[in-house]
């Protein structure tokens, strides 16, 4: 996509894998996605939540140099849920 | 090709180590080679008997217990979780320097914790930072 999906448009989404790491501060959500994106398929749909601020950074960063796609994020309830497609 | 990392790692107090931790966790999640190198004070550190009492700091030691608290409030694994898990999930390699072993008393890698993978010479990281993308010192 050339922009970030919208708050609505990514709540539609129906998530192949939920990383939960709102209990972890930096680099834990950074690490857990990566442990995680080996149980997404090609094509499937990762939801992230995290409390930490830096992630909202540091995944769609990570996910560009990966080659996943970084769909959007959206702060809600004082967490951050951050999506990718693989 | 993987990018390469190399770690001067001359502290041995909490702070600097729960840094070079975090730092770690980002090499991993890059997928990076790692070469650690640890030298002198963090030598210390990496003794068996010292790994999970050493609680120092080497800056704003006035704050130590508010820092040391705040690491337990955000359950920030202990430095050797975040060094183990970098070693799980990507290339590590840890190394004595043989002077520091023998500056704390550590002349075999079996005065270390498991994490070390062997004693070597200060030429080992002379080689590994040149053909290092980044080296730092800790």
């Amino acid at each position: 996509m050339d922009r970030a999906m919208t708050k609505e448009e990514l709540k539609q989404l129906k998530p192949d894998k939920v990383v939960d790491a709102r209990g972890t501060a930096c680099p834990g959500p950074l690490l857990a996605v990566k442990q995680a994106i080996a149980d997404v398929p090609d094509g499937g749909i990762m939801e992230i939540l995290s409390s930490d601020e830096g992630t909202k950074r540091d995944v769609p960063r990570w996910a560009k140099k990966k080659g996943y796609e970084y769909l959007g994020d959206f702060e809600e309830s004082g967490y951050f849920t951050i999506y990718l497609k693989k | 090709m993987a990018k390469k990392m190399t770690l001067a790692l001359f502290s041995g107090s909490v702070d600097k180590l729960t840094a070079a931790g975090v730092i770690l966790g980002g090499a991993a999640a890059e997928d990076m080679d790692v070469e650690i190198f640890v030298l002198l004070q963090a030598a210390f550190a990496f003794k068996k008997e010292n790994a999970m009492t050493n609680d120092r700091v080497a800056e704003i030691t006035d704050k130590k217990d508010e820092f040391l608290a705040s690491l337990k409030r955000l359950e920030t694994p202990h430095w050797t979780e975040a060094f183990r898990k970098a070693k799980e999930m990507t290339n590590v390699k840890i190394h004595i320097c043989g002077f520091a072993g023998k500056v704390w008393h550590g002349e075999k890698l079996d005065d270390f914790i498991d994490l070390a993978d062997d004693i070597v010479g200060i030429g080992e990281y002379v080689d590994a930072a040149e053909n290092s993308d980044i080296n730092l010192f800790i």
